[in-house]
């Protein structure tokens, strides 16, 4: 008996090993001198476009570079941001990897998971082909993390027939943005689409607000828990801030129920003609050009912060880009790899391609871009700087506190006052615990 | 009509009468009751499957009406995105973990079931109490173990984990089952001279065979279902199940609602297709005495 | 008695049948919940893995966390609710079935079609209804508008008033089929003489219910109650992929706030804490079933 049973015991267990053997992915080539060398690579763009382009670029890298193998994942972007934790935790961490810039890409730095590649890209000619200002959110302690792959920034588009049809001029000041709202709505027309379901969207409205309200300085000292704990986030700024967020609610300038709309489900609502406005990102200006031509549609900087202290030139908006795993098998290659895929020439093809901006030297041009897209890439150019995606350059614990007071605000369940000294608490907290590391 | 089946009714006219029409009116309730509940049940689905066909224009300007053409072609994209691929990875991991599964329950319930030794009830709770413990509970160093094990983003860190947290039902189920069982013939087999494995397979297994298939539907519904191991410990895109990759699916697509619509027809037709194929056997399998009034 | 006759095979049979169950649970079900009570005494991340020890700190952190008294009651709406429809109605919805009331042709397919949803994977019944529930376009506006119900009207997951109500609705439309089906079964194994008898003695259909049904449907009810109660603490995949517990924390429950925690907050040892918590409260409800059903010999 005892022998019949243990066969049906290791039966199974030889089962279960197979499987594991089948499901098992190349792992990092631990055989580094003689089998081909294998970079993972993670990104947050499983959009078909995306996936085919980036699959181009590993083709072509594939080609001279016969002893590397490219392995790509992705996930999209509200995943992706608990898709590598995830990874971080389990060890698995892929070669190369995604992130947003700012304070995002920081912790991963602060938890040792980012390779420094200050030297690689200062003392090459990696330095000349990438606008070097991008690199700029992607800097810690001085030292470069990582490398931009795009850049991006926030504009509020509009319906060219719409503002024709009601006389209306793309406005400048808080007050005559206003006042278009209200027109529009008189017309019975939807002034803003808006899609909050992940508060990512509402996010952006408030970091411009931020910006534009409150003093460069103090913002800074805030968003990097710098300032003495009794005064982070006090300035009144914050407040007007979500105070004039809230009265684009409480005036129905926003379409209704916004926290059960997504973002894209709002956009489609404005391409269809639905609403005169809308808050998006240069990279989805190809979208709606898709969608209802290149010419329905102009842009304006959003003038969110008439008489605020804060710099008025602002743009909101952060480069896109990706890190290299501090504890990977292959630095070489996988530096090498992002060269190649941050290169002037990957970056044309990209442009060419997906019509959203790329953050290598020269890849926009109207030979390669809508010339909508190139008049955004100049805004972004002559803006005196950007201000990054309010939840990607905060700390998180601050976000998880600050995005869902945002929905609150909108819902007319919280007030700004509330939300805030909330804000407050949860940044001295975190303001604490880092001290205590 | 409704006569036929209450053939015992009092003599009294009147009484007869009156509770002739009630039967009518009640009948005619219960059936409107369960029309109007059918419809509930069915329309979402069939409401997606319609609009599945469309133009996301149509969908969004006539989402009641039916496509004025048919727009196969959501189909075809939605297959080409890799429905297909996730699809076929849940058959192997609920096929896999089922199969595990059934046998290892098997044989602890009989073990539970027929044997009389020290720590029986021990052991019992130490099983069925598995029924009551949220996976949540587990998820975190689920996760280590795995990693430490090196089957993170493996087929077996769906496979093992849900066969552990699929056990404690379908032993229960077996055991239930197995406790009304005759013992008659296993002690023909054992004076036979059989082996208890012998008498486990020869006998207990083919007695078993309705509430087997029972629990077999019940779990594979469980793992082909399951959301949080997958979503947790899968990240490569050709591992990934079909709620999982239905989900990224979703969300690499965007607005193109018909063809997510599309790719959720698609994912549910297997299971829907299983269940109409086994519902007898399964409604069969449970009366036989898994679950007792 | 020698050591040899005490570990003879034939003692050994049972422990050898059970042998496979025990690993599978003791590795991948207690020994994780063992450790989990570990994990939750430090303050660590999925980025800094760094352990810092914080004692009870985290323990004490859930017991002024509002989050967490919003996702417990949460749980709690969760279970009444689901009690109600999955317990309740779902019976009475066998009993109707089974009391000669309908064919049996058409029992047995309304029984089906009522089933049908419950197989059906939790991202096609959450995407599914999330388009139902879609304000603009979605079917359940457009329904009420077109009966003349428009002042209904409303942004079902986006309203932190609706938004909870509205996921858990979803999962009473999925499973009060599965669990009806379960009662047709125990309804089935009542012994027909009962309700005949019943029947010449003048009693109704309701009298039939209360008095021979529900008692007799007793031991069914009580673990469908207690799987409903349960199940409805463990709640995750739904409303992660419906609302992840948005919108302001509104449709949060237990399951989801732990995973949000865990794997968005960079706080894992509070997320253990959490799920420790989870699983007290799964415990003592488990407990409290065993004590008020005493049917643990059968179970």
């Amino acid at each position: 008996m005892n022998r019949k049973f243990w066969t049906l015991i290791s039966l199974l267990l030889v089962a279960a090993l197979l499987l594991a053997a089948c499901g098992q992915k190349p792992s990092g080539g631990e055989s580094a001198a003689t089998g081909p060398v294998t970079i993972r690579f993670f990104h947050k763009w499983p959009e078909p476009e995306h996936m085919e382009f980036y699959n181009f670029v590993i083709q072509e890298y594939e080609k001279t570079h016969p002893n590397v193998k490219i392995v790509m994942e992705s996930v999209a972007d509200e995943p992706y941001k608990d898709k590598i934790r995830v990874l971080m935790a389990s060890g698995e961490v892929p070669d190369i990897y995604f992130s947003w810039a700012g304070e995002f890409s920081w912790k991963f730095a602060r938890g040792g998971q980012a390779l420094d590649l200050t030297d690689a890209v200062m003392n090459s000619d990696w330095k000349d082909k990438i606008i070097l200002s991008a690199v700029e959110p992607y800097k810690w302690q001085g030292k470069i993390y990582g490398v931009p792959m795009r850049i991006n920034a926030k504009f509020m588009v509009y319906n060219k027939a719409m503002f024709e049809q009601y006389g209306l001029q793309p406005p400048t000041t808080w007050d005559e943005f206003l006042a278009v709202c209200e027109t529009l709505k008189q017309n019975g027309v939807t002034p803003i689409a808006f899609g909050d379901e992940f508060p990512w969207a509402a996010s952006h409205y408030i970091g411009d607000f931020n910006a534009k309200l409150v003093d460069p300085a103090v913002r800074q000292a805030d968003y990097l828990l710098t300032a003495p704990a009794e005064q982070l986030f006090t300035d009144p700024g914050y407040v007007e801030a979500l105070s004039r967020f809230q009265l684009l609610m409480d005036k129905g300038y926003f379409n209704e129920g916004p926290n059960g709309i997504s973002h894209s489900g709002a956009r489609s609502s404005f391409i269809a003609g639905k609403a005169g406005m809308m808050y998006i990102e240069l990279e989805e200006f190809v979208t709606v050009a898709d969608g209802m031509g290149a010419d329905a549609f102009g842009f304006f900087q959003f003038p969110s912060g008439t008489g605020g202290k804060g710099d008025q030139k602002l743009l909101t908006g952060a480069p896109d880009g990706f890190m290299v795993y501090s504890k990977t098998k292959h630095p070489q290659e996988a530096i090498d790899f992002l060269k190649f895929l941050t290169s002037p020439e990957m970056g044309k093809e990209y442009v060419k391609r997906l019509g959203i901006p790329s953050a290598a030297v020269g890849a926009v041009s109207a030979e390669t871009a809508l010339p909508i897209v190139v008049a955004g890439v100049e805004s972004i150019n002559t803006a005196s700087g950007m201000a990054l995606w309010l939840d990607t350059d905060i700390n998180i614990k601050i976000v998880e506190v600050y995005l869902p007071g945002m929905q609150a605000v909108l819902n007319g369940t919280k007030t700004p006052q509330q939300v805030m000294s909330e804000v407050q608490e949860a940044a001295k907290t975190v303001q604490q615990e880092l001290k205590n590391q | 009509m409704s006569l036929v089946s209450t053939p015992q009714q009092p003599a009294s006219a009147d009484y007869f009468q009156r509770s002739a029409r009630a039967q009518h009116l009640s009948r005619f309730f219960a059936y409107l009751l369960f029309i109007v509940l059918t419809m509930i049940a069915l329309y979402p689905l069939i409401w997606v499957a319609t609009n599945s066909f469309k133009t996301d224009l149509q969908l969004f300007e006539h989402s009641w009406s039916l496509p004025k053409e048919w727009h196969w072609e959501n189909y075809a994209r939605a297959w080409k995105f890799g429905i297909a691929k996730y699809i076929l990875n849940s058959v192997l991991v609920t096929v896999v973990a089922v199969l595990i599964n059934i046998t290892i329950s098997m044989m602890a319930a009989y073990a539970l079931a027929r044997y009389q030794f020290k720590g029986r009830n021990l052991l019992l709770y130490f099983i069925l109490g598995g029924l009551m413990l949220a996976p949540e509970v587990s998820l975190i160093p689920l996760f280590r173990i795995l990693t430490t094990l090196k089957i993170y983003d493996t087929y077996l860190a769906m496979i093992l984990p849900n066969v552990a947290f699929g056990l404690p039902f379908t032993t229960f189920l077996i055991r239930s089952y197995m406790l009304g069982l005759p013992r008659d013939y296993e002690e023909a087999a054992v004076i036979d001279g059989a082996s208890a494995l012998s008498v486990f397979w020869h006998v207990i297994v083919p007695l078993c065979r309705p509430i087997l298939a029972s629990a077999m539907l019940l779990d594979a519904m469980r793992v082909w279902n399951e959301f949080m191991f997958a979503l947790t410990f899968i990240v490569s895109d050709n591992l990934k199940t079909m709620p999982l990759g239905l989900m990224s699916f979703a969300g690499a697509l965007r607005e193109q609602w018909t063809v997510v619509m599309a790719g959720i027809i698609i994912s549910a037709i297997p299971m829907i297709a299983l269940y109409l194929l086994t519902q007898k056997q399964f409604i069969r399998g449970l009366a036989a005495g898994g679950i007792k009034g | 008695m020698t050591i040899s006759r005490l570990f003879s095979a034939r003692r050994l049979t049972p422990y050898l049948f059970l042998l496979p169950a025990i690993l599978v649970m003791a590795t991948f079900v207690y020994l994780p919940i063992i450790e989990n009570f570990y994990y939750s005494l430090f303050r660590w991340s999925s980025i800094d893995p760094r352990f810092t020890f914080v004692g009870l700190n985290n323990y004490k952190r859930i017991l002024s966390d509002s989050i967490i008294t919003v996702s417990l009651r949460n749980n709690v709406l969760y279970a009444v609710i689901s009690v109600f429809f999955q317990v309740f109605i779902a019976l009475v919805l066998a009993a109707i079935l089974e009391g000669r009331v309908i064919r049996p042709r058409w029992g047995s397919f309304f029984r089906n079609m009522l089933f049908l949803p419950s197989v059906l994977a939790i991202t096609v019944v959450g995407i599914t209804w999330q388009l139902i529930y879609r304000p603009d376009t979605g079917l359940l506006n457009q329904f009420l508008e077109g009966v003349g119900l428009g002042f209904l009207k409303r942004t079902w997951l986006g309203d932190e008033g609706t938004a909870i109500y509205s996921v858990i609705a979803v999962s009473q439309w999925q499973w009060v089929g599965y669990v009806m089906i379960l009662f047709i079964v125990a309804i089935q194994a009542i012994p027909e003489e009962l309700y005949e008898s019943a029947r010449i003695d003048g009693a109704n259909l309701v009298s039939q219910f209360i008095h021979i049904t529900v008692p007799l449907v007793r031991e069914t009810t009580l673990v469908m109650t207690t799987i409903t109660v349960i199940g409805a603490f463990k709640v995750f995949d739904i409303v992660w992929v419906m609302t992840a517990g948005g919108p302001n924390h509104a449709s949060e429950v237990l399951g989801n706030y732990l995973y949000r925690v865990a794997f968005r907050n960079d706080e894992m040892g509070y997320a253990a804490a959490i799920a420790s918590l989870l699983f007290i409260i799964t415990f003592l409800l488990t407990f409290v079933q065993l004590r008020l059903g005493r049917s643990g010999e059968e179970v």
